[in-house]
């Protein structure tokens, strides 16, 4: 008897795509000499080959997009309707038009060298330019000769087709406004100019007395745009704060400001000194920036989405036979819509076809499509694969059950405040400061009336925490673009602090910690000729249900190129499987009854697929979800630190993620609101909490959570709302991004000790009365660049150990 | 030395006139997008290829 079980697994060489990248492994086409994954990318590599446009491959490796329809993609008849036009046509006069499209597949210089590139594919193309910070193409074309859906259709042919969704008109200001930019300009314009005013005072030349007066006065006329220009936000904020009774950091810079200037302008005017000009415009200089550092951060990644960005802007309703286009928010309940392949559902709605197969990973971020019976009530959200579709609407948008999950997730529960590090900081520095100008004018009063003002305003000025100001904004925005290098993308510098103070994790299941397309296959039986298995291949692609494509990829493994077998009179008997001849070799692909075997031992989340070929059993394949790779080390190494728990709406784990979790809280078939439920508890407990998830089903908990990461694997793909966006491939370094972000907040501190050193120093001089415009030029400067270039190497070097110590990327 | 009056007005105009500049730079997007010009300056350099000229003959004549 041969052996019951034999567990068969075959290496693969890897033939990745010449044009996209990806592994061959469904298909294997040979084409000029080179591997291609699909027809879709040989397609576009001949377009490229025929104008003369390889060099995209010479620019970066791979660069192609994969040639997968996607639900994003409108019908190219509606690119003529008005409501779609409006969106995207920004001019169009004389047959010329210049339309702005969204792509955001494009994520490589070769993207965009093919993208204004254009003009050489069609000639109606007069120019295309790219803004790649924020994906977007603009477009000028000849619509005489070139229709607007004609020009989509080529750009999808090219693997670039733009996406277009019922959200509102993406906001076309960038997210480093202009006005800093005009801000910064201004600033350095001023400090370059004071210092050089400054400068016989610097040097203590004696001059001519008329020569220094005059530059104290030109001084005096370039702090006015320092303080009425480029202060006016600090005072505003400081002022908003003190209406608030808040303390916040911006109230001792604007003191430090305002007693500067004053000071400043006493001294001119009175003849009794040249001022701090220069001290004053080098503040701001400093001061901006640190903003503008902070401003920059992933302005092509949207973190804040509403609902109507996931939908088509447009559905067909039918109409007798006619089918029309209709906006989505205009379906009414008992309209007739039509969906096809890849097309995303967009209101409740009942089946009317035959079949379905719904795909909601979505909401859910399970892969594995559900099948779907006419009379089935199909929920908004779900994507169809497959056949087109038929669907009597149920709801209207409104009431769908999609944007009831939306608003619940809008009007989740109040996240608890997280007072910002700086701002208490802040408080204590502000109030020490008045006390030493009092103490300081109380001490004077006695001795020497005539020097308190001087006295009070130089301790103000010195104890301006422009140091304090700027070591926030340069550790946590070097955190965040090392982050963003190793996949982890953070909305703001603010969610740095945020993270550090996590001590409680909790994890989706389904798309999160199991990968959305990968599956563990394995073959219990005896082995299979490669004969038998290129037959089964070909009937499994007949069949329709999810289970048989990941079968159909098993057996493609490593067989790349071969023939197929023909299948004549092919079955599928629904829930059972599907029975037929391949090349006169009767095969059923199926359950254990409908292929005549036993049932097997299953563990949980695992599904069985039984095979028999010229009716006789042979063996069945378990398939079972795969974990994304680390992360049961991962997971091992946070639960040393914090708490781990894990949120799903699956009634059971896997089994090998239930040894991953023994013992931690795990909570089963959880409903979005759930979820929500379950941060707040945790919150309630005192936890920092930290939700990492990926579906519109855990939308509601990450708003929530202290901290919210959304696990994607295309950069393309629609996110819920969330602080984060995480690489998928990158979720197993976790523990040590959360290591970083503890780390950079201890060296926020280790600098804000840095700074209060020099202010220290400042104030000791200027209680003394010693405080010179000289002292303050050499302090100011260089106490902001010794705290800047402190913070900018300390970070360097945290991220270095965290990157020997953890998982490498 | 009053001399140096004038070298200040001047070096000051002529430092405005740049800072003017500048701000016009800005306005007009030129800091919008600092990936794409980079890599833009490198790529077109390509040389015109024999497929993309027959159709911009066609273009001409339409004019």
């Amino acid at each position: 008897m041969p052996a019951l079980c034999s567990v068969e697994r075959e290496t693969l060489t890897k033939v990745t795509c010449y044009h996209c990248g990806d592994a061959c492994a469904e298909e294997h086409r040979v084409h000029d000499g080179k591997d291609f994954c699909c027809h879709g990318c040989e397609v576009v590599y001949d377009l490229l080959q025929e104008s003369g446009l390889c060099d995209y491959y010479d620019l970066s490796q791979q660069p192609g997009v994969k040639q997968r329809a996607s639900a994003d993609e409108q019908r190219l008849e509606l690119f003529d309707l008005p409501e779609v036009r409006e969106r995207v046509v920004e001019f169009s006069e004389d047959g010329i038009t210049r339309v702005r499209f969204h792509i955001p597949q494009m994520h490589c210089s070769s993207c965009i060298w093919l993208l204004e590139n254009l003009h050489r594919i069609e000639s109606a193309v007069i120019r295309s330019r790219v803004s790649f910070t924020d994906k977007e193409l603009s477009i000028t074309f000849r619509e005489t000769r070139l229709p607007l859906p004609a020009l989509v259709k080529l750009l999808r042919r090219i693997g670039y087709g733009p996406q277009i969704t019922a959200g509102g008109k993406r906001d076309a200001g960038a997210q480093v406004p202009r006005m800093l930019y005009v801000r910064l300009g201004v600033a350095g314009f001023i400090f370059g100019n004071t210092m050089l005013f400054s400068f016989p005072e610097y040097l203590g030349a004696d001059g001519e007395a008329g020569l220094r007066t005059g530059f104290q006065w030109l001084s005096a006329l370039f702090s006015v745009p320092v303080v009425f220009f480029l202060s006016t936000d600090y005072f505003r904020s400081a002022w908003a704060g003190i209406r608030s009774r808040q303390v916040n950091i911006d109230q001792p810079i604007a003191l430090g400001i305002a007693a500067l200037w004053l000071r400043s302008l006493a001294d001119v005017i009175g003849g009794t000194g040249p001022g701090y000009f220069d001290s004053l415009a080098g503040l701001l200089f400093f001061l901006l920036i640190g903003k503008w550092y902070q401003a920059h951060t992933y302005r092509a990644l949207r973190f804040d989405r509403a609902l109507e960005d996931f939908l088509p802007l447009i559905v067909l309703r039918k109409q007798g036979d006619a089918e029309e286009p209709v906006r989505v928010s205009d379906l009414r309940p008992g309209d007739r819509i039509v969906v096809r392949d890849q097309e995303l559902v967009p209101v409740d709605a009942v089946l009317l076809s035959a079949e379905a197969h719904i795909d909601n990973s979505f909401i859910t971020g399970e892969p594995l499509p559900v099948r779907k019976q006419a009379g089935d009530t199909i929920k908004a959200g779900g994507r169809q694969r497959g056949a087109l579709i038929e669907l009597e609407v149920l709801r209207g948008f409104a009431d769908s059950r999609l944007k009831r999950l939306w608003a619940e997730q809008a009007a989740g529960g109040e996240r608890p405040a997280m007072p910002r590090l700086i701002d208490q900081v802040a408080r204590r520095f502000t109030i020490a400061v008045l006390f030493i100008a009092l103490g300081a004018g109380l001490f004077w009063w006695g001795k020497d009336p005539a020097q308190i003002w001087p006295v009070v305003t130089a301790v103000l000025i010195v104890a301006c925490p422009c140091a304090l100001a700027l070591s926030m904004p340069f550790a946590y925005g070097h955190t965040v673009r090392l982050l963003g290098k190793r996949g982890l993308f953070l909305r703001d510098a603010e969610v740095v602090e945020r993270l550090s103070g996590i001590d409680t994790v909790l994890f989706d299941k389904t798309g999160t910690l199991t990968a959305r397309e990968a599956h563990e296959v394995h073959w219990h039986g005896d082995r299979l000729s490669r004969k038998e298995r290129s037959l089964l291949r070909a009937l499994a692609r007949n069949s329709t249900h999810p289970l048989s494509a990941v079968v159909a990829e098993e057996l493609a493994r490593g067989e790349a190129g071969a023939t197929a077998a023909t299948v004549t009179d092919a079955a599928e008997t629904a829930g059972q499987g599907i029975a037929g001849v391949v090349d006169g070799m009767p095969a059923r692909i199926g359950a254990s009854g409908f292929c005549g075997g036993e049932e097997a031992q299953r563990t949980n989340g695992e599904a069985h697929v039984h095979i028999a070929l010229g009716g006789i059993h042979r063996g069945h394949f378990t398939i079972r979800k795969r974990a994304r790779g680390g992360m049961a080390e991962a997971v091992a190494e946070l639960r040393r630190s914090m708490r781990v728990g894990l949120v799903t709406g699956d009634a059971q784990l896997d089994s090998g993620l239930s040894e991953t979790f023994a013992g931690a809280p795990v909570r089963t078939r959880c409903s979005p609101a759930d979820k929500s439920a379950a941060v707040q508890a945790e919150q309630a407990g005192g936890h920092r909490v930290l939700m990492v998830g990926d579906g519109l089903n855990d939308a509601g908990a990450l708003a929530q959570s202290d901290v919210g990461i959304t696990v994607t694997e295309t950069s393309a793909a629609l996110t819920p709302a969330s602080d984060a966006i995480m690489d998928a491939g990158a979720l197993h370094r976790l523990p040590g991004f959360l290591a970083l972000t503890r780390k950079a907040r201890r060296i926020v501190i280790a600098s804000l000790f840095i700074s209060l050193c020099y202010n220290v120093t400042g104030v000791s001089f200027a209680v003394a009365g010693l405080m010179t415009p000289l002292i303050a030029a050499i302090l100011m400067p260089l106490s902001s660049v010794s705290v800047v270039g402190f913070v900018t190497v300390a970070v360097m070097l945290a991220t270095r150990r965290t990157d020997a110590s953890h998982a490498p990327l | 030395m009053s001399v140096i009056f004038l070298l200040i007005a001047a070096s000051t105009v002529v430092a405005l006139v740049f800072l003017g500049l500048f701000v016009r730079a800005v306005r007009s997007g030129q800091f919008d997008d600092d990936r794409s010009p980079a890599v833009r300056m490198l790529n077109d350099h390509a040389p015109a290829p024999r497929a993309a000229e027959a159709p911009s003959t066609n273009e001409t004549t339409d004019r």
